[in-house]
C-alpha cells in the first residue's frame, strides 16, 4: 500500500500569492488537493518589501487553500526569488588514499565537502547545492560512484546562493503568520521539476519562468542542472511601459495588456484602434493597436535578451529547446518573440505530471507552487527513511537549533 | 600666477613620470625606508641617512649617507638634536648629491631623537633648494619617551613646517594605543612603519598618477591643513564582488581613523578611489555614499578618481585627513564606543563652518599657505653656504615644479569624470549619429552652420546620457531591430512621447542656445564651445545622480542596472533617446 504525504507549497509572487496543497504518493504521483490564491501586495521584483501587507495576503491565500483541500497547513515549502540569487558550478576533487582502490561513502562525502567549500560573498547563504555528476578518473557523468574502482573522484556541484538577509526576511515573514518553513527553494528549480520532463532535461532545455516581478530561469544539460538565475524584470515592467507610453494608470494598463495586448505588431492592420475605458465604462481615449503591441514587444524582447545574455554559453546544446512558463508566458505572441531571440524551439508549458483539479495545473501561473510539492517529494525520497519517533527527535533538534540561532 | 608652458606638448608632459626620492633620516626614518625597500611598492630612489654606521650597515636602502663622518665618527647623535644638525651640515654636499635631480622628495623621520629632529630640517632645506617638492612624513614620539624628547620634537616640527611643502604627521601614541597590549613592541613599531610606508605610497601615487578626477598637491595640503594637526590616514584595497565597499571598509579600519569615528570632526577629507579599467561609476558612487555616513555634511570632501591599469580588478580607496592634536586626544580618551554617534551630533558645534570658499579657484596660492612659508619672510636659514646664498630663498615663489604647476593649472573641476564619459560615447556612437530618427532630421538644418560640432551639443544637452554607456551588443541588437522594421510604429512612439512628455524641453532649449551663440560670434568653433560650456554649467549638479530618469512605479525600488543602463526605465524611452542622437 502506497503511503502518501501531504505537502504545502507557498509562493509569494509579485502578482499573486499562492498556496498549493498536494498529496505525493509513494509511487511518485502527485495529486493537487487544493489551491489558495490571493492578489499580492507589498512585493516588488519578487522580494518582500512590506511585511504586514504580505502577511495579510498570505493569510487570505492560506485560508482559501485550507478550505478547499480540507487540510490544516502548518509547514510549507517556501519558494523564493530575487535579483540577489546567483548560481555557479564548482568541482571538488578528492584523491583516494593510496592503499584504497574502491570508492566508499566517505570519499564521496569528502569530494562533496570540497566542492561545496566554494567561496561566496560573506553575506550570502547557500540555497541549494545540487550534485550534477561525479567524475571518476576523468570519466564523466557517473551517477553512483560508490563501489567503483578509481583513484580520483570529483564531485560536480551546482550551487545556488543568495543574500542571507533577504532570504531570512522571507522566512521570518512567513514564520510570523505563523507557519513553519520546511525548506526554502529557489522558484525556478521547483518549477522545472514539473515543467520539464526527464527527457527534456536529458536533451537539454532552458526553462524560463516569466513572472510579474522577475524572470527566473533554469538550464538543464544532459539531465544536469547547469545554470540558473533571476533577471529582475518581468510582466510588471511591461505594464509599466504601457502605462507610461499611453499615460494611463497602472491598473488600466495591466488590464489592457492582459485583455488586448500582444507582442506581435507586424501583422496588425494599420490604423486599427483600441478604445481605453475607465472603470465605469466611459471611454478615456483611443490607442493604435500596433503602438501598444510594439511597446510590449520591445520590453519583452529586452527581458528575454537579458536571459539569453546570461545563458549564452550553453545555448548550442539545448535539444528540447525553451520552455516558457509563468504568468507572462500566456501573453499572445511571446513564444514567437522568444523564438526570435533564442533561435530555437519554444514551448509554452504549464506543469504536466499531476492529477487533481485540472483547471489548476494546466495554468502556467502555477508551475512554481506545484513544483514546490514535487520538489518536496523528491527531497523526501532522497532522505534516508526515518521512523516516526526519530523524525520527532530530529524535529525537536531542529527547533532547538533554530531557537539558538 | 604660474604660466602654462606652451612649448611643452601635453603628451610629453604626461609621459615623463616624476622622479621621486624618499629619504629616511634617523632610526625611525630608516626603518620606514627599509619597509618600502622590502615591499618594493614605490618606484623611487631610496636614501637612508643616519649618523650611526651600524644602523646604516643594516639598512636595505640602495643609497646610504653617513652624516658627519668626521664629526661623529660613526656613532649616533645620542638624542641631541644639535649634534644631529651639525652632522647633517657637515655632510650637506653628500646629501645634495644623493637627492638632487628629483621632482618630489619625501622625507621621513621620527622626531624627538638626535638625528631625526636635528638633521631632518637641514635635509629638508637642502631638498627645497634643489627645486624639488618636499613632503615630510614625520612621527611624534611616544609619551613615555618623556617631556624632553617631546619638546625637541616640537622644535624640529616648527623648523620643518617652514621648509616643507606639506607635512604629514603621525602620532606614535595613537598608533601604539591601537595595537593590542599583548602584542610585542616590535609589532607595534612594525605596524607604525607599515602605515607610514603605505601613506607614502598612497600620496605619491595620488599626486603623480593621472586621474579622471585629479587630485593635486593643493588638495593634499588643504586636507592636511590644520593647526598642529595630526594625519588621519586609511588605505584599503579589495577585489571581487562589492570590492568598492570592501576597500572602503578596510580603509576605515585603519587604526588612525578608528573605524570612521575620527572622521566626524574633520573639516577636510581627501578621498581617492583608484581602480583598473573595470572601475564603474556605480562603484564610485557606492563608495562615496557609504563614506557619507561617516562624515558630517559640512566636511569638505576632496574627491579624486584614478584609473590605474596596474591595479587590475582591484579597487583601492585612500582617505587622508587631519585632526588637531587636542581634538584627537580628547576623542581618544573620552569617547567610549557606546557614545559612538555622539560626536557626530556634536560635530557641528566643534567644527566651525569649513571654508566654504571655492577652494579650487586658487590652488597655487593655497598650496604654500598650508605649511610652506610665506614668500615675504624667508625662513631663518640653518646654514649659510655660498652656493645657497646665490640661489635666493625667494625661489620659494615658484616652489612648485613643473609637475605641480601642471596639476594646478589644469583646473580640477568637479565634473570632468562625468563630462568625459559622454564625450567618449560620442566617439563610439558616431555611426549612429549619421542616421538619426525622423524627428531629429527635422531639426538638423539648424545645426548646419556647425556640422562638426552639431552632434556634440545634442548629447551634452540631455543630462541622462551620462548613464547610457557604450552600446552593448544586446542593446544594439534591440535598437537595430526597432530601427530595421520599416513601417515600425516607433516613429509614432517617439513622436507621441514628445508631445506627451512635458519635460522633453532639452531639445528646443538646445536649439535656442545655439542660435544665440551663432548670432554672437562668427566662427563656428566658438559658437559650439559656447553651447557646450553653457550646458555644462547647467548640468553640473545632475550628472551624478542615477535616479533622475522616469521609472514609473519602480521609482522607489532598487535599480536593475545592467551595463550602465537602468532597465527599470521603459525600453521605448531608452530606445527613443538612442534614436534621437
Amino acid at each position: 500500500m502506497a503511503k502518501s504525504t501531504i505537502y504545502a507549497g507557498l509562493e509569494i509572487g509579485t502578482h499573486k500569492i499562492c498556496v498549493v496543497v498536494g498529496e505525493a504518493k509513494r509511487d511518485g504521483a502527485i495529486k493537487i488537493l487544493g489551491v489558495g490564491q490571493a492578489p499580492s501586495r507589498g512585493v516588488r521584483k519578487g522580494e518582500i518589501v512590506d511585511f504586514e501587507k504580505v502577511q495579510t495576503c498570505v493569510n487570505d491565500a492560506l485560508v482559501r487553500a485550507e478550505d478547499r483541500s480540507d487540510v490544516m497547513i502548518r509547514n510549507v515549502f517556501l519558494g523564493v526569488t530575487g535579483a540577489h540569487i546567483e548560481s555557479l558550478n564548482n568541482r571538488g576533487r578528492h584523491r583516494l588514499p593510496d592503499e584504497q582502490t574502491e570508492i566508499g561513502e566517505d570519499d564521496v562525502e569528502e569530494a562533496k565537502e570540497i566542492a561545496r567549500s566554494v567561496s561566496i560573498p560573506q553575506s550570502n547563504v547557500f540555497l541549494h547545492s545540487v550534485t550534477r555528476q561525479y567524475i571518476v578518473d576523468g570519466q564523466e557523468a557517473v551517477r553512483q560512484p560508490i563501489g567503483r574502482e578509481g583513484r580520483v573522484l570529483e564531485a560536480d556541484y551546482h550551487i545556488i546562493h543568495g543574500v542571507r538577509g533577504r532570504v531570512q526576511n522571507a522566512i521570518r515573514c512567513v514564520r510570523e503568520i505563523p507557519l513553519e518553513v520546511e525548506d526554502v527553494v529557489f522558484n525556478p528549480v521547483a518549477a522545472a521539476q514539473v515543467v520539464l520532463t526527464r527527457e527534456a532535461k536529458m536533451q537539454g532545455a532552458l526553462m524560463i519562468d516569466f513572472g510579474a516581478g522577475t524572470c527566473d530561469y533554469v538550464l538543464y544539460e544532459d539531465g544536469m542542472i547547469t545554470a540558473s538565475g533571476c533577471v529582475p524584470l518581468g510582466g510588471d515592467h511591461i505594464t509599466n511601459d504601457v502605462s507610461m507610453a499611453l499615460q494611463i494608470p497602472n491598473g488600466r494598463a495591466e488590464r489592457l495588456k492582459v485583455e488586448e495586448g500582444s507582442v506581435l505588431y507586424d501583422e496588425v492592420p494599420e490604423g486599427e484602434m483600441l478604445s481605453i475605458e475607465d472603470d465605469t465604462g466611459l471611454i478615456l481615449g483611443e490607442v493604435e493597436r500596433a503602438f501598444l503591441n510594439e511597446v510590449m514587444n520591445l520590453r519583452t524582447k529586452e527581458i528575454l535578451i537579458q536571459v539569453r545574455v546570461r545563458v549564452e554559453d550553453h545555448l548550442g546544446r539545448l535539444g528540447a529547446g525553451i520552455y516558457l512558463t509563468g504568468g507572462v508566458s500566456m501573453m499572445k505572441g511571446v513564444d514567437v518573440v522568444a523564438r526570435e531571440v533564442f533561435g530555437i524551439k519554444v514551448t509554452r508549458a504549464g506543469s504536466a505530471p499531476v492529477s487533481g483539479i485540472t483547471a489548476t495545473f494546466e495554468n502556467p501561473q502555477y508551475s512554481a507552487p506545484i513544483g514546490l510539492i514535487r520538489y518536496a517529494q523528491i527531497l523526501d525520497s532522497e532522505k534516508p527513511f526515518l521512523s516516526p519517533l526519530k523524525r520527532l527527535g530530529r524535529r525537536m533538534q531542529e527547533l532547538l537549533s533554530s531557537v539558538t540561532l | 600666477m604660474v604660466e602654462y608652458d606652451r612649448s611643452q606638448s601635453p603628451e610629453g608632459a604626461s609621459s615623463a613620470a616624476p622622479r621621486i626620492c624618499i629619504v629616511g633620516i634617523g632610526g625611525a626614518g630608516s626603518n620606514v625606508v627599509d619597509r618600502i625597500t622590502l615591499d618594493r611598492i614605490v618606484d623611487a630612489t631610496l636614501v637612508c641617512a643616519h649618523t650611526d654606521v651600524r644602523v646604516l650597515g643594516h639598512s636595505m636602502a640602495p643609497v646610504k649617507v653617513q652624516l658627519g663622518a668626521e664629526l661623529m665618527k660613526g656613532i649616533g647623535a645620542g638624542g641631541d638634536p644639535d649634534l644631529g644638525r651639525e652632522a647633517a651640515l657637515f655632510s650637506r654636499d653628500q646629501i645634495r648629491q644623493s637627492i638632487e635631480n628629483h621632482d618630489i622628495i619625501f622625507i621621513s623621520a621620527g622626531l624627538g631623537g638626535g638625528t631625526g629632529s636635528g638633521a631632518a630640517p637641514v635635509i629638508a632645506e637642502i631638498a627645497k633648494n634643489t627645486g624639488a617638492l618636499v613632503l615630510v612624513v614625520a612621527t611624534m614620539p611616544f609619551s613615555f619617551e618623556g617631556r624632553r624628547r617631546l619638546a625637541q620634537a616640537e622644535e624640529a616640527l616648527e623648523l620643518l613646517q617652514k621648509r616643507a611643502d606639506a607635512l604629514v604627521l603621525f602620532e606614535n601614541n595613537r598608533m601604539g594605543e591601537l595595537i593590542l597590549p599583548k602584542d610585542g613592541i616590535q609589532k607595534a613599531f612594525n605596524q607604525a612603519d607599515q602605515l607610514i610606508a603605505q601613506s607614502l605610497r598612497a600620496i605619491s601615487t595620488i599626486t603623480t598618477t593621472p586621474g579622471l578626477v585629479k587630485l593635486g598637491l593643493d588638495d593634499l595640503t588643504s586636507a592636511l591643513a590644520n593647526a598642529n594637526g595630526r594625519c588621519l590616514f586609511g588605505f584599503g584595497e579589495a577585489r571581487g564582488q562589492n570590492r568598492g565597499t570592501e576597500a572602503l571598509k578596510k580603509a576605515l579600519k585603519s587604526p588612525l581613523i578608528d573605524s570612521g569615528r575620527l572622521l566626524h570632526q574633520t573639516k577636510n577629507l581627501l578621498v581617492h578611489v583608484a581602480g583598473g579599467e573595470s572601475l564603474t561609476l556605480v562603484e564610485v558612487e557606492g563608495v562615496m555614499k557609504q563614506l557619507g555616513r561617516h562624515v558630517p555634511d559640512q566636511t569638505h570632501i576632496l574627491f579624486g578618481v584614478g584609473v590605474d591599469a596596474k591595479l587590475g580588478d582591484a579597487v583601492a580607496v585612500t582617505l587622508i585627513s587631519s585632526l588637531g592634536l587636542n581634538q584627537l586626544n580628547a576623542h581618544a580618551t573620552a569617547a567610549p564606543p557606546s557614545e559612538m554617534l555622539q560626536p557626530r551630533a556634536e560635530a557641528p558645534a566643534h567644527v566651525p563652518t569649513p571654508a566654504p570658499g571655492p577652494k579650487r579657484e586658487a590652488p597655487a596660492k593655497k598650496a604654500p599657505s598650508a605649511y610652506a612659508p610665506p614668500v615675504e619672510s624667508p625662513p631663518d636659514l640653518l646654514f649659510k653656504s655660498e652656493e645657497f646664498a646665490a640661489v635666493p630663498v625667494a625661489g620659494d615663489a615658484f616652489p612648485l615644479n613643473s609637475l605641480q604647476a601642471e596639476a594646478s593649472k589644469v583646473p580640477v573641476q568637479p565634473q570632468p569624470l562625468l563630462q568625459e564619459q559622454p564625450v567618449a560615447q560620442i566617439e563610439d556612437e558616431h555611426p549612429f549619429i549619421d542616421e538619426p530618427a525622423p524627428p531629429v532630421i527635422a531639426s538638423a538644418p539648424v545645426f548646419a552652420p556647425a556640422p562638426v560640432y552639431a552632434p556634440a551639443p545634442v548629447i551634452a544637452a540631455t543630462p541622462e546620457t551620462a548613464h547610457i554607456p557604450v552600446r552593448t551588443p544586446a542593446a544594439r541588437e534591440l535598437a537595430d531591430a526597432a530601427r530595421s522594421s520599416k513601417e515600425s510604429t516607433l516613429a509614432a512612439v517617439v513622436a507621441r512621447s514628445v508631445t506627451l512628455q512635458t519635460e522633453a524641453a532639452p531639445a528646443p532649449d538646445d536649439l535656442i542656445s545655439f542660435d544665440e551663440a551663432e548670432s554672437e560670434s562668427e566662427t563656428t568653433t566658438i559658437s559650439a564651445t559656447a553651447v557646450v560650456a553653457r550646458k555644462s554649467t547647467a548640468d553640473s549638479q545632475q550628472t551624478f545622480s542615477l535616479g533622475e530618469e522616469d521609472r514609473g512605479r519602480f521609482k522607489d525600488t532598487e535599480p536593475s542596472i545592467v551595463q550602465g543602463e537602468d532597465l527599470d526605465v521603459p525600453t521605448w524611452m531608452r530606445l527613443k533617446k538612442k534614436l534621437r542622437r
